[in-house]
């Protein structure tokens, strides 16, 4: 019992209210809208759009695609007739997503046994029977095609690896690694500016970096005509999504 | 050396190929934006106007978002040439055309250039130019058959109200 200073006993002071933060709303202010559901520019009927997205829709709400950008490890287990279980686990670090509609594809690379191996996955086939995402990490590029020419230490993840735990309504973070490569010639020149690759370590020289950037198009980021405002689109169909999901 | 096919196929270009490469082409419709800025009224070959259109149009748009927007203020500073044009667009053309949503321009093809080269021109002016119209819409003649049933239903009507 506290003695007060005036004698008197004091009225008993509640314990403060715990703050309840309410994560739902925090939650539905990131909206991930899939590349694949926004149409490209072009002259073909919205129709056609409109029916592959119906198609889309059905299989997500049999299939769980879960979000994830270019630079994901994923583990993709798919359907195979010659296979011992009849299925085939594939865990690889995702360098592109490609295609539109029913056709999107993304890419796992990995590097097995000191093999690089490549597999091209469509996100929308059957054979498809899961898709896990074991690492959430955002990559400087939208394209890491330069892990080909990058030294093999970049692309190898171990095929029993575990899922690192991530919380549901953190935003996912950008990875600022910059990836040393092999010695020239490459693939593709990745110091031209046309590629504009933001996570490569360039150990060249000055004169070949200057002499890369000949090759720059400084006009083209005022060529008016090339953009392509896809906001009012985007809205739009994730209006739809979230009511076809909710059925 | 094998060349691409996809290189000389067309299918679903939209730019067309002016002068001497995309630079070129860029600069010389730079050029005509900036005349059309200027004079509000211009008369080039037609193709030249029809390319033009879209990036004066689009600049347009731009300017719409007011002088405070940094992008804005760079897309003016490439595509107008005469610096005291910037000004103009933010300040005059702009709030021209704040109520309007759209199409800022008007094209109309002219008659082929006198040269030998006989080429296709056409005019294309901002809308609301102080200059005056292209058109003259011409109203038909009172002794037209249409016109002058027209006048007598309505002198029947006046004739009517008056009783």
């Amino acid at each position: 019992c506290r003695a007060s200073s005036d004698g008197k006993p004091e009225k008993f002071q509640p314990p403060p209210k715990p703050v309840i933060i309410d994560k739902q709303k925090q939650r539905a202010e990131r909206r991930f809208l899939s590349p694949e559901f926004i149409p490209p520019r072009g002259r073909t009927d919205p129709l056609k759009y409109y029916m592959e997205r119906k198609d889309m829709i059905q299989r997500r709400k049999v299939f769980n695609i879960p979000e994830f950008y270019v630079g994901h490890v994923l583990a993709v287990t798919t359907a195979d007739p010659y296979a011992n279980n009849k299925s085939n686990r594939f865990v690889g670090i995702c360098i592109q997503r490609g295609g539109k509609g029913l056709g999107a594809t993304f890419v796992l690379r990995n590097v097995i046994e000191g093999q690089g191996v490549e597999i091209c996955y469509e996100l929308y086939s059957p054979r498809i029977q899961a898709i896990e995402v074991l690492k959430l990490e955002k990559r400087l590029d939208d394209n890491l095609m330069y892990l080909r020419d990058a030294l093999p230490e970049y692309s190898t993840f171990d095929m029993n690896m575990k899922p690192v735990p991530h919380l549901d309504d953190e935003e996912v973070r950008v990875n600022k690694l910059q990836v040393r490569m092999k010695p020239k010639p490459w693939s593709k020149r990745w110091e031209r500016p046309k590629y504009n690759i933001k996570g490569i370590k360039f150990e060249l020289p000055e004169s070949k970096m200057k002499e890369a950037q000949k090759w720059s198009q400084p006009w083209l980021e005022f060529d008016m005509l090339r953009e392509y405002d896809t906001s009012k689109i985007e809205e739009q169909i994730w209006k739809e999504l979230n009511e076809e999901l909710k059925k | 050396m094998r060349l691409s096919v996809a290189a000389a196929i067309s299918h679903g270009r939209v730019y067309r190929k002016l002068g001497f490469g995309p630079r070129s082409r860029l600069d010389l419709l730079r050029n005509l934006v900036t005349a059309l800025v200027r004079h509000e009224r211009i008369e080039t070959l037609w193709a030249r106007a029809d390319e033009m259109r879209d990036y004066a149009e689009r600049l347009i748009d731009y300017a719409k978002r007011g002088d405070t927007d940094e992008r804005a203020m760079r897309m003016a500073n490439f595509w107008l040439t005469e610096k005291d044009l910037i000004h103009k667009l933010f300040k005059v053309l702009a709030p021209r055309y704040q109520p309007h949503p759209g199409s800022y321009t008007r094209m109309l093809q002219i008659p082929n250039r006198d040269r030998l080269d006989r080429a296709k021109m056409a005019v294309i002016e901002l809308k609301g130019n102080p200059l005056p119209p292209l058109i003259r819409p011409r109203r038909d003649s009172e002794k037209t058959l249409l016109n002058q049933l027209l006048k007598g239903y309505r002198e029947d009507l006046q004739r009517a109200a008056a009783t």
